[in-house]
């Protein structure tokens, strides 16, 4: 009798105990919000694309709105415009999305040997400059190439090819699959490189010397060792990058559309705008099932390879750099160019371009400083003033601050929380749950998690205002799409902070809001503050995730800039890119400042 | 202050038990300190005490108060028991100055400034650091965080003290300073303390009762010279002193309750411990040698000799019997000589061998009680 008692009594009082916990009552409402913001937009948006909507009738006269049908999948998957809508756009992202991740591994794996393991020159300037083009906002560089290729046959003014050698680029040149997969590569290789080159920092050079003792020659050593070592990270720098590329929409966009060259992600932004809402729905999931099943290759694959890597480092561990001897500054010279026309070039043209007054003319006499400082000038581009006389471009520079700053404050503090209750309540499902939701943003390509959001608060949900239109869905799905990464942020933070820390504390009577707000936010705050530095950034130069969801009122610098791109208004919409661009630059800048402050700090605490 | 009981405590980790059934009384301001190997358990019983860990079953009472029972789903929080721990890694906040780790618990009990500022003056002049009040905790010598974890400890004048190890990251020569003042500090307060540790001769210096654990276990609970006069079982025995006891399995010789042989050796016990197979425990000075080949006892070759400052450990065999003994630091002895060894009767331990308990002659009953 008193044997099962006991166990019981010891049930229900921790029951009890666990119901009143702060930390616990936190949980369940962030599983609850985010359940309703991460999975629930998701449902909605399949039951969408599931259900005849009123717009339908236009369509079929079999449509009842409301119930149950598979015609928007058998329209897509079947029908007369498959080809079209779903087939021809599937193919075109996966040719571009393969061909450019292809070669920003290329280019970023033989960037990361020069920077990380050879003793190329220069390293410490270049580094930066090759991080550049991820850090810009990805249309600059679908700019920057119009900028050069543009071809009047399509449409607009001649571009700088045609000005310098006189004839027209050929069109293949200027738009479709080549230009976006160059481009997209361009944008992407930094990212490729950082993964790369962070695999190759972790190669003790001891394992390449002692195949070295035993006789093997330099090839044989980069084949049998380097490389298989490095091999994981590469093919998950191969997927992510790749699910990367499948959901940029303005990029393939600017470069595409004007010859009807279409990806998954520009089909549903071109399906929305001709309001066939559940086709782009269709087209959305399509692309978050791609997504998918390239994280779950990764998963499966590279995961549980690379994992069983990771206890190479041991004691004593040495990263030699290998001496390139008389290719030393061959090898620096092609690295400098290439930075410089990836990472600079492109800025140069879009500033130059934005201070002519006819595109396409160069020469002196053509030079203006209209888009930039002008007034309303009914015979320059519509009457649209320059970009900093223009109320417009103010409000949507107000907003873009304002976007950014909010929703990397709130991320990054949401994320804090998050990753501390998943780090300290590690052995409570509900906890690991919470972890999990936090992370699957990530598996959404943005311009499909835009589209979610578009049918999420269309109309009010019980307490839920419509949100549609306001600039509370805008921080809301910045929020949510920056979770992943500020979770991940702040894991590392509470990972390195004792347990005991606040214990300490805990004994000295303090409760749990103290403790978070004097022991652990103080001490993660150096970490949150470069992930919030990040998000700002990120927020920032975003562009897919938030274009299905602006309205002029909540117009930011990146919607207004495309859209002027969209409309033929080139000047103007570099001008932009450029503001954006210098703005991301000093975030970028004020970044590397924090973290050398960090290190400053780390090495205190050694000593 | 505060007398602790414990009772029946039990904590598990999933299946495995890291206490079992744990009862013990530790008087208001005692010194109790908790030794045993690793792993077993003392760790797991001090965290229960301080609140951080909930037990499964059983009880506890800290001065007129049950802070934690099974039976009444009571679990007072850690903050609310009213106690002080010093963690082995100190835990010293390192985003505090000096100052403001030791204030944090007075800011809690949101004392008023000016006696706080007082309280803190004082506690960081006893410790010694009211010169270092304003630094980081990163900017200072292993001793000197030790200090501010004591300091932060005696802020809140807590009736308990808990530490755990907290001299076990300081050198020899600073902990044996640090023991004189953590001692000073507990007599001066006279807070209950309980202590883990790994280091014997802290727990024998330091203790004024000392508790052996095994697997979760008590084993025993004695006062430091009577713990080491008489070990209640073989592994009390072997655990306590260095270097180790001498235990040797031993048979009763045919028709004779007082004598025991192995083959190679013989021992009287002068009293019948009443079984036929016993382990006699003898420490390495309780044993006598001599060049001597008149004095009493068996002949043994020594096989090896080490100096050790003030003491040299003779190792001995005959036979396949090996013996310690341990002599002064002057001692002609040289390996592969020939002496008689002999055992200071009263001073021998028998065990029943068949279950490691200490057996005790008719006479003794008194003395193991106390
Ligand atoms: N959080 C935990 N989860 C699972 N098992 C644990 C946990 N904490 C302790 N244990 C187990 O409980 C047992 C007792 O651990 P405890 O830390 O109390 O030992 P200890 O006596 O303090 O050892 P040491 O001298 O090494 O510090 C060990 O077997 C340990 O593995
Ligand atoms: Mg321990």
């Amino acid at each position: 009798m008193s044997d099962i008692s006991v166990p019981a009594h010891g049930l229900r009082s921790r029951l009890h105990r666990s119901a009143t916990d702060p930390v616990n009552i936190l949980m369940l409402l962030l599983l609850a919000v985010l359940a309703y913001l991460v999975l629930w937009p998701f449902i909605q948006l399949t039951i969408e694309t599931l259900t005849w909507s009123q717009g339908d009738r236009r369509l079929s006269r079999d449509a009842v709105p409301g119930e149950f049908t598979w015609f928007h999948w058998l329209q897509a998957t079947t029908g007369p415009l498959s080809t079209k809508v779903l087939y021809g756009p599937l193919i075109n992202t996966m040719i571009t999305g393969i061909v450019s991740t292809i070669l920003a591994l290329l280019a970023g794996g033989v960037l990361a040997w020069c920077v990380v393991r050879s003793d190329m020159p220069g390293k410490r300037w270049l580094q930066p400059i090759l991080t550049l083009p991820y850090i810009l906002p990805s249309f600059a560089i679908a700019l920057a190439w119009e900028t050069v290729f543009r071809s009047p046959k399509v449409g607009g003014q001649p571009g700088l090819f045609e000005a310098l050698l006189g004839t027209a680029p050929p069109e293949w040149l200027s738009y479709g699959a080549v230009p976006i997969s160059i481009t997209l590569a361009i944008h992407y290789f930094p990212f490729a490189y950082l993964l790369v080159a962070g695999a190759l920092a972790t190669i003790d050079s001891q394992m390449e010397e002692g195949a070295l003792i035993s006789g093997a020659g330099r090839l044989m050593i980069l084949r049998r060792i380097t490389f298989p070592v490095v091999a994981p990270a590469f093919a998950a720098a191969f997927i992510l990058t790749f699910g990367k590329t499948i959901g940029q929409f303005a990029l393939p966009f600017l470069l595409g559309a004007p010859t009807q060259y279409h990806t998954v992600a520009t089909m549903v932004y071109a399906n929305l705008a001709l309001g066939l809402d559940s086709m782009a729905f269709v087209l959305a999931i399509v692309l978050i099932a791609m997504s998918l099943v390239a994280i779950w290759f990764s998963n499966r694959f590279v995961g549980k390879k690379s994992r069983r890597f990771e206890t190479i480092s041991g004691k004593g561990f040495r990263s030699r750099t290998i001496a390139l001897g008389a290719w030393r500054w061959p090898v620096f010279t092609a690295v400098a160019m290439f930075s410089f026309t990836v990472g600079i070039l492109p800025l140069i043209l879009l500033g130059v371009q934005s201070v002519m007054l006819i595109d396409g003319f160069y020469g002196l006499e053509n030079l203006t400083s209209h888009f930039w400082f002008g007034t309303s000038n009914p015979e320059i581009a519509f009457g649209e003033p320059g970009v900093l006389h223009n109320d417009i471009i103010l409000g949507a520079t107000w907003n873009t601050l304002k976007l950014a700053f909010i929703s990397a404050v709130i991320a990054s503090v949401v994320g804090l929380v998050i990753a501390y209750i998943s780090v300290r309540r590690a052995d409570n499902p509900l906890a690991r749950a919470l972890d999990q939701i936090s992370f699957i943003p990530f598996l959404f390509p943005t311009i499909a998690f835009g589209a979610m959001y578009l049918t999420l608060f269309a109309e009010p949900v019980g307490p839920i205002p419509a949100l549609y239109g306001t600039f509370t869905l805008l921080v809301l799905i910045s929020v949510v799409s920056r979770l992943p990464y500020s979770v991940k942020t702040g894991v590392t933070a509470v990972t390195q902070i004792g347990k005991e820390l606040e214990e300490a504390a805990e004994l000295a009577g303090a409760g749990w809001g103290m403790r978070f707000r004097r022991i652990i936010m103080p001490l993660a705050s150096s970490g949150v503050l470069s992930g919030m530095m990040v998000s700002f950034v990120g927020v920032m130069r975003e562009l897919s995730l938030i274009i299905l969801l602006i309205t002029p009122s909540t117009r930011v610098l990146m919607t207004v800039g495309f859209g002027y791109a969209e409309e033929g208004l080139s000047q103007l919409s570099n001008a932009l890119v450029l503001i954006v661009a210098v703005l991301t630059i000093i975030g970028e800048l004020i970044l590397m400042w924090i973290g050398k402050g960090k290190m400053a700090r780390l090495r205190d605490k050694q000593s | 202050m505060a007398k602790i009981t414990v009772r029946n405590l039990t904590k598990r980790y999933g299946s495995a038990t890291a206490l079992n059934n744990v009862s013990l009384e530790i008087e208001s301001g005692e010194f109790l300190v908790l030794l045993g190997p690793s792993g077993c358990g003392k760790t797991t019983l001090l965290r229960c005490l301080a609140g951080l860990e909930t037990p499964d079953e059983g009880e506890i009472i800290i001065g007129d108060h049950v802070v934690f029972s099974s039976k009444n789903n009571t679990m007072v929080p850690p903050g609310k028991r009213n106690l002080g721990m010093v963690f082995q890694s100190y835990a010293l906040w390192p985003h505090m100055s000096v100052r403001d780790n030791v204030k944090f618990g007075l800011d809690v009990l949101k004392t008023p400034k000016g006696v706080a500022d007082e309280r803190l003056d004082q506690v960081l002049d006893d410790v010694g650091l009211a010169h270092l009040d304003g630094r980081y905790p990163s900017e200072l010598s292993g001793g000197q965080q030790q200090r501010v974890a004591l300091a932060r400890l005696l802020a809140t004048q807590p009736p308990v003290f808990l530490m755990d190890e907290p001299l076990s990251n300081l050198d020899a020569r600073l902990r044996m300073d640090m023991r004189v003042e953590l001692k000073r500090f507990q007599s001066d307060t006279g807070a209950t303390t309980v202590y883990v540790t790994h280091d014997q001769t802290e727990a024998m210096t330091m203790s004024t009762r000392v508790v052996v654990m095994k697997d979760g276990e008590i084993q025993q609970i004695s006062p430091p010279d009577q713990l080491y006069r008489q070990p209640e079982n073989t592994f009390v025995a072997d655990f306590i002193g260095m270097p180790r006891i001498n235990l040797v399995e031993l048979n009763a010789e045919d028709g004779r309750a007082t004598s025991f042989s192995n083959g190679d050796i013989r021992v009287e016990t002068g009293w019948a411990p009443g079984v036929q197979k016993v382990i006699i425990g003898a420490r390495p000075e309780d044993i006598t040698l001599s060049t001597d080949s008149g004095a009493p006892g068996e002949d043994y070759q020594i096989s090896a000799v080490l100096p050790n400052g003030p003491e040299t450990i003779i190792q001995l065999t005959k036979g396949q019997t090996v013996m310690i003994a341990r002599v002064g630091h002057d001692t002609e002895f040289a390996t592969g000589q020939t002496v008689k060894l002999s055992f200071k009767r009263q001073s021998l331990n028998i065990y029943n061998a068949k279950t490691g308990a200490l057996v005790t002659p008719p006479d003794m009953g008194v003395a193991k009680a106390g």
